[in-house]
């Protein structure tokens, strides 16, 4: 048999078993998915720390939603830490401190978020600290949602449901679904114990595990995902909410969403990477399933995409002078596989978006998401793969 | 906390996956049978255009009248005989499958149409070039190349009003008609080209394959004139 057909037949077959866990642990949990332990009566301190650099465009609407939130404002913190922007940031902050929002300022740490995320940690007083962007917005009972999950002692960190606002921006929208996807598969991750990050846009965490894990590694590409992975790597739960809503600001342009991918692809890879030690069986699923899952699917990826750039390279010429019967004669055995994999890859994307009631999506972005999304991976995944041969130094 | 691996999930996940590849596999399997039971009808039509033509062949009429007929028959079934073949040929690339009983059927009628071409070319002066390329379909890494080359400058001498009728066997497949036909010219390695009767073993750049289908081409030519 060809390498090229036995190849063919492994990414096949890995990408269908991959579809396959995540909706048979979905059934499996069917009716946990939307009931999280009832809401305490008790309401604990909490300390939001805003990092922001040159945002006074959202820094405004940010602070005016963590002010609306169903909480008490005694038993939270707000603090801003402005980054040396060279904007209005700072100034924004401050005309907030009459409603308590404490603005602190520093020199700019070279543009990684982790320096002013934990420069602001030192001054957080909170039982619960949150880590919030300033392009993004919290709704009424985002905070109450999230503190249902924390009634486990071992969870230490708890990401929402991070969603974008419908728009008629193409780009906004294929973002939104395909967060609405990344939301369903965290979610299901949720069930086993295999959550990998706490989102930048708002994440709340257990104090303590600072103490425990460390800050925040401020030399890292995405240190929202490095925190989670250093909490899995202690054995501590991370739980995903859907139901705690925040909403953030996703890049409008192509070019942005690149830069924005490339960034959490080199990232995520070397994060993983890093914690590659953690592929052993006393990690549980995490470790013998999500991790080796991502080195997997770049393989899977580049395998796939080498195939459909070999068989372009190696159309026999016999094939113009059949060209319409092979239309026919081509459907097989891979065919039918294939509809299939795009059959439970398109319930798995209807199950995602059907899975938020109020989320509703035209179906020509559903459409164009399963179309044009493969050719923004290529599009991100050679340039991640072409910087890290190339060695460029990483920049946020 | 105590962490688990889902072993009953992935057993699940596993399941269903080798479950779509057995439908993928099953259905792909039936897909396979109804083309070769489509190419299997083409042949018999084929089968019975060949007979109609050495119908003809045992018609003793006036050549002038006959020849144009023939020949304009003969081309239109060298086409439709050489499409089934790379019908044929497609679905052993693309689906690995292979219906040994239908391919010996197809080189019968590949030698049909080269022994009928010959009379073309000895009864009515059909000026076309006859090429057999023999290959293997085992192990022969050239024996694609050459099938390709060969189309390439089949195409470019049809711009340069050469017509060169092409024909071609799978030595090892075990066919007694190509075995007979390897015999007769003297086969013995893959790949290896019969121009007009001449044996030329080894794969062959495109531009040798030009140049000794046209010198073959002005040799037929030069002997018809004189």
């Amino acid at each position: 048999m060809e390498i090229s057909l036995v190849l063919t037949y492994l990414t096949t077959f890995f990408s269908l078993f991959v579809l396959y866990v995540f909706l048979v642990t979905f059934f499996k949990y069917w009716k946990s998915y939307y009931s999280d332990p009832p809401a305490s009566k008790s309401y604990p301190y909490i300390s939001i720390v805003i990092p922001a650099y040159n945002e006074g465009l959202y820094l405004r609407e940010c602070l005016e939603s963590i002010l609306a939130v169903d909480y008490p404002k005694e038993k939270l913190e707000i603090i801003v830490v402005d980054d040396g922007s060279t904007d209005n940031t700072y100034e924004i902050a401050k005309s907030f401190s009459t409603l308590g929002v404490i603005a602190l300022t520093k020199p700019n740490g070279g543009g990684k978020k982790a320096s002013p995320l934990n420069f602001g940690l030192k001054f957080a007083k909170g039982e619960f600290i949150a880590t919030m962007d300033a392009d993004s917005y919290l709704t009424k009972n985002t905070i109450t949602e999230m503190l249902k999950l924390f009634s486990d002692p071992d969870v230490m960190a708890v990401s929402p449901a991070v969603k974008i606002r419908p728009s008629n921006c193409f780009i906004k929208e294929i973002q939104r679904i395909e967060y609405l996807m990344i939301l369903f598969s965290r979610r299901i991750l949720s069930f086993m114990d295999s959550v990998p990050v706490t989102p930048g846009p708002f994440s709340m965490f257990r104090t303590k595990v600072f103490s425990i894990v460390g800050n925040f590694d401020e030399k890292n590409l995405v240190e929202d995902q490095e925190i989670a992975l250093r909490i899995q790597s202690h054995n501590f739960k991370i739980k995903s909410s859907v139901t705690a809503e925040v909403y953030t600001e996703p890049p409008s342009k192509m070019g942005d969403l690149v830069t924005q991918r490339v960034r959490w692809q080199r990232g995520g890879m070397r994060n993983y990477w890093r914690y590659s030690s953690m592929i052993k069986p006393s990690y549980g699923d995490f470790g013998m399933y999500f991790i080796p899952l991502n080195f997997l699917s770049i393989i899977a990826f580049f395998t796939i995409l080498s195939l459909t750039l070999y068989s372009f390279v190696s159309t026999p010429y016999y094939l113009k002078y059949i060209w319409l019967d092979s239309l026919g004669l081509g459907v097989g055995t891979f065919t039918f596989i294939w509809a299939f994999l795009f059959i439970v890859g398109t319930f798995f994307t209807y199950l995602s978006i059907k899975s938020f009631d109020d989320e509703k999506v035209k179906l020509r972005y559903i459409l164009s998401f399963l179309f044009v999304y493969w050719y923004l991976m290529v599009c991100y995944n050679l340039l991640w793969l072409f910087k890290e041969l190339k060695r460029e130094p990483t920049s946020w | 906390m105590e962490r688990k691996i889902s072993y009953e999930v992935y057993a699940i996940a596993f399941v269903l996956s080798a479950f779509t590849f057995l439908i993928g596999i099953f259905l792909g399997g039936l897909t396979t049978n109804s083309n070769f039971s489509g190419i299997s009808t083409e042949l018999s039509n084929v089968s019975s255009r060949v007979d109609s033509l050495k119908v003809l062949l045992l018609f003793d009429g006036n050549s002038s009248s006959f020849c144009p007929l023939y020949i304009s028959e003969l081309s239109d079934l060298n086409s439709e005989i050489e499409r089934v073949g790379y019908k044929l040929t497609y679905i052993e690339d693309v689906k690995q499958a292979q219906d040994i009983e239908l391919k010996k059927k197809y080189f019968l009628l590949e030698a049909e149409s080269y022994l009928l071409s010959q009379k073309a070319k000895n009864f009515c002066s059909d000026k076309s070039i006859l090429l057999i390329n023999f290959y293997s379909n085992k192990a022969c890494e050239s024996c694609k190349q050459q099938g390709s080359d060969i189309l390439r400058v089949r195409d470019e001498l049809h711009n340069q009003n050469i017509s060169l009728k092409l024909f071609s066997f799978d030595g090892d497949l075990g066919s007694s008609v190509a075995d007979a036909f390897a015999r007769e010219y003297g086969v013995n390695s893959y790949p290896s080209v019969v121009i007009n009767g001449k044996t030329y073993s080894g794969p062959i750049a495109p531009d040798r394959l030009g140049s000794l289908v046209r010198s073959a081409y002005y040799e037929n030519r030069s002997s018809g004139n004189s």
